[in-house]
């Protein structure tokens, strides 16, 4: 079976108007794919930048895949989220991009947004916080059902991932 | 004669811990801001290493813990970072975020500036890894700049590709004239 190793860091997000972030991060893959160590998803440090805007996480990935087919290319996907000096936390943007698909270490910047709600909504979250959110998380990579979806930008998650490959020439996939 | 396939594989590594910059003052040697206008920190503090495994999972990282006096003269931490070690053999420059754990209330931010007791990690390794970090807040301050050199062996022959060397924000010398590329 081929081989898939998914190592690298979320270094951090910038362009976000908000400067405590974390970042819950999560893969998706499909059928074919199977995750033989590492773990699926999880949470990154709070950060508050000191110099510049950008929040830096250093947050570690480190994923080994098996897998028997192309689709299904694992996903990463993001909810960024800030928060205050009270301990509340704040929807800051959602966004997904997928893990690269040929061997190397990448930079990539995933774009981000949130769901806008009415004028009402709006006006609350100015004030109080708070803000709609997705009920079903994924929304965020799949396609189906967004027309319904009303929203604005974020800022952008950075990321370096490299992937290591084993036996995909074995299978004759060229990447 | 059959030569009998690998089964592991090596991972040699060299290179320095270059320069910091926006911390004021490192450790390591103890280092401080030059006087120049580009006020850099310089280590310049060599590492070599080699790693033998059988899997890529769990590919090594290093953890930088930076350490300064403060106004009383305690030492107290200015940073955690932490980076893989490049994948691809060849030379790779990587310029590394440090952050530093924040005070839970103000309170203790004054009594720990006070005491020269900042909060810091028991074990520097919590870096390295990512259970656990949801529950840090941190502030990030400075940027660390390492230098790699990797090398590596029967990485090919267990089927492993690791794609082109990267060797990204290096640049070479050019060669003088009249010599080939």
């Amino acid at each position: 079976m081929a081989e898939v190793h998914v190592i690298g860091q979320i270094v951090g997000a910038s362009g976000f108007s908000e400067s405590s972030l974390f970042c819950k991060w999560g893969i998706h893959t499909g059928a074919a794919w199977k995750l033989l160590s590492g773990v699926r998803e999880g949470q990154t440090q709070v950060d508050t930048p000191q110099i510049g805007d950008m929040a830096y996480w250093s947050h570690p990935i480190d994923l080994h895949f098996a897998t028997k087919g192309l689709q299904g290319w694992p996903r990463l996907h993001f909810q960024v989220w800030s928060q205050d000096s009270f301990g509340r936390c704040q929807l800051a943007g959602y966004g997904f991009c997928h893990v690269p698909s040929s061997p190397g270490t990448h930079q990539l910047a995933c774009p981000t947004w949130r769901p806008l709600g009415s004028w009402r909504e709006q006006l609350a979250r100015a004030f109080v916080g708070g803000g709609p959110q997705l009920l079903h998380g994924d929304t965020i990579y799949s396609g189906a059902d967004r027309y319904r979806l009303h929203t604005a930008a974020g800022g952008t998650v950075h990321l370096e991932i490299s992937l290591l490959l084993r036996n995909f020439d074995r299978y004759g996939v060229e990447c | 004669m059959a030569t009998a396939s690998p089964s592991v594989f090596l991972l040699m590594v060299n290179g320095q811990v270059e320069s910091a910059q926006g911390l004021e003052e490192g450790i390591s040697q103890i280092t401080s801001k030059s006087q120049d206008m580009r006020q850099v920190l310089v280590w310049n503090f060599p590492i070599d290493v080699t790693f033998k495994s059988t899997n890529p999972y769990g590919w090594p990282q290093i953890v930088l813990s930076v350490y300064g006096p403060d106004v009383f003269g305690n030492d107290v931490v200015r940073g955690y970072g932490a980076v893989h070690v490049p994948f691809s053999p060849g030379r790779h420059k990587r310029t590394i975020p440090m952050f530093v754990p924040e005070s839970t209330s103000k309170m203790q931010k004054f009594t720990s500036w006070f005491t020269g007791r900042r909060p810091e990690y028991t074990d520097p390794k919590v870096v390295a890894q990512g259970e656990g970090r949801e529950v840090t807040r941190v502030r990030s301050q400075g940027f660390v700049t390492l230098l790699f050199n990797v090398v590596t062996k029967d990485m090919r022959k267990l089927g492993y590709d690791t794609g082109p060397l990267d060797t990204q924000g290096v640049s070479w010398p050019s060669p003088p004239q009249g010599f080939p590329q």
